[in-house]
């Protein structure tokens, strides 16, 4: 553990010999992992013990419909100004309109269980904990293959296992993710760990790949780029017919 | 037992060691069959546990349906049409067959289902594996492939490995999501380039290509089907 410590503060300094020493072990993708799950599990913990307290709260039905036709009002209020709505519009017309199915999901959520509903409040909370990490992994490792092959395509020389416990070091200053809950805090230390993050990751590939840091900047940039310009592709392609048939 | 659970767990972390002690092994195919059906029974009966214990802390399936039947009794556009008693009947049938599909589909828990997959995951797994393992072996072959076919099919076992991640539904309410399958994707990869000692690249289009082969397949039993339906329609109102 206090190896594992060492190695994501020095990889938090950008220490060259760290992430050597670590792209050469044999069990980087295993550690790097470990990694991962802890600092997101970190991330999540002051949300989770919210959540259980919250959720352990006798239910208050009417303050619960309060809070949800507030929840509501806020929302819609939040969009008034870029909706084209007519002058007579009412909103609460729209909440009358939902008030059933709401009133269905509160019923639902008073319905007896064959084990005591704490027991699967406590449950569901810790399964949604639990999930972080699972949903990190999937994003990194959804992107990290496309690193990899741009990484081999310019001249990368990483095994698979190498490319990977490299490049999960990235996930070390998202330890600032604990402080999420702080209001406006909050979101400029998601920043700062992303930015962070993102210099890491490059690192990480140069270092695996045994090449300088230009390339490896092309490496993490150009999926993200080829990404975007799909995504554009996609929205012309979709927009310019309705375009079209507009005119 | 604990050689194969020791090797599929090295696998996980796609260094070549594990994959190329399973090339070496005698018999790797019938190994691999081993590993397969190990892993996707204790997955299965895990999976069961958990299920299990997601359904009892659940509000009962026909509570939840009669509450919802209620409340879209209140509803005002069903106080619009109960007059009509054609509608109702049709409302009735309808939200009925929907309840009977729904649930299954949205993954309510079910521990009879559950119960199934120990007998289902392994067979599928098993036969996913089967199809996989020669397709990837004749195209790995093709682009000069130096391993057997038993040897590639008891590598390609070891990337079974990712459903270990699957263990964690123990617990409830878990997502584990869809990083099974890019994770069995590298560890084919991994057991490709180690089987026949491949390039990278080559390895890469060997482990693409039967996803590939697979995809025109199913693409061309569905032109397929879609031609014999139509003839069959075409062929009804045309009389």
């Amino acid at each position: 553990m206090k190896e594992l410590l060492q190695l994501a503060w020095d990889a938090l300094l950008f220490k060259h010999t760290a992430y050597t020493q670590h792209v050469a072990r044999a069990d980087a993708l295993k550690r790097g992992l470990i990694l991962l799950v802890l600092v997101t599990l970190l991330g999540g913990v002051i949300s989770l013990i919210i959540n259980v307290v919250d959720d352990l709260q006798p239910m208050n039905l009417e303050a619960q419909r309060r809070k949800t036709e507030q929840a509501f009002q806020g929302f819609f209020r939040s969009w008034e100004p870029y909706l084209d709505l007519p002058p007579d519009f009412n909103p609460d017309a729209i909440l009358a309109l939902l008030r059933p199915g709401m009133e269905t999901g509160f019923r639902i959520a008073q319905l007896p269980t064959r084990l005591p509903r704490p027991v699967g409040t406590l449950l569901e909370s810790l399964g949604g904990f639990l999930s972080l990490p699972f949903g990190r992994l999937a994003g990194w490792l959804g992107y990290a293959i496309w690193v990899l092959l741009i990484a081999k395509l310019l001249g990368g020389r990483a095994t698979v296992a190498q490319m990977l416990g490299a490049t999960l070091l990235y996930v070390v200053p998202h330890f600032l993710d604990f402080l999420g809950f702080v209001p406006c805090l909050g979101p400029v230390l998601w920043v700062v760990a992303t930015v962070w993050g993102i210099a890491i990751y490059v690192k990480a590939v140069a270092v695996a790949n045994d090449f300088g840091i230009e390339r490896a900047i092309a490496a993490t940039a150009i999926p993200a780029l080829a990404g975007m310009v799909l995504a554009l592709l996609g929205l012309l392609v979709t927009l310019i017919p309705i375009l079209m048939s507009s005119r | 037992m604990k050689a194969l659970i020791r090797l599929v767990w090295e696998a996980l972390f796609l260094g070549e060691a594990p994959y190329a002690e399973m090339r070496a092994s005698p018999k790797p195919a019938l190994r691999g069959l081993g590993l397969v059906a190990l892993v996707a029974a204790v997955v299965a009966l895990v999976g069961l546990v958990g299920t299990t214990l997601e359904w009892a802390t659940s509000p009962s399936l026909p509570d939840i349906q009669q509450v919802v039947r209620e409340g879209i009794e209140q509803m005002p556009w069903y106080k619009e049409m109960e007059g009509n008693p054609q509608f109702r009947e049709q409302f009735k049938q309808q939200f009925d067959l929907a309840w009977r599909i729904l649930p299954q589909l949205f993954g309510a828990p079910n521990p009879a289902s559950a119960a199934m997959r120990i007998v289902i995951l392994p067979l599928g797994l098993a036969l996913i594996w089967l199809m996989y393992g020669v397709v990837a072996y004749l195209c790995a072959r093709l682009l000069g492939g130096q391993g057997n076919l038993g040897q590639t099919l008891g590598c390609t076992a070891l990337a079974v490995a990712p459903q270990l991640l699957n263990l964690a539904t123990f617990l409830p309410y878990l997502v584990v999501g869809g990083v099974v399958g890019t994770w069995t994707l590298l560890c084919r990869y991994v057991a490709l380039k180690t089987s026949h000692r491949l390039s990278w690249g080559r390895a890469l289009a060997a482990t693409l290509l039967p996803y590939v082969a697979f995809a025109v397949v199913v693409a061309l039993f569905a032109c397929l089907g879609g031609v014999v339906l139509s003839l069959i329609v075409g062929g009804g109102t045309s009389r």
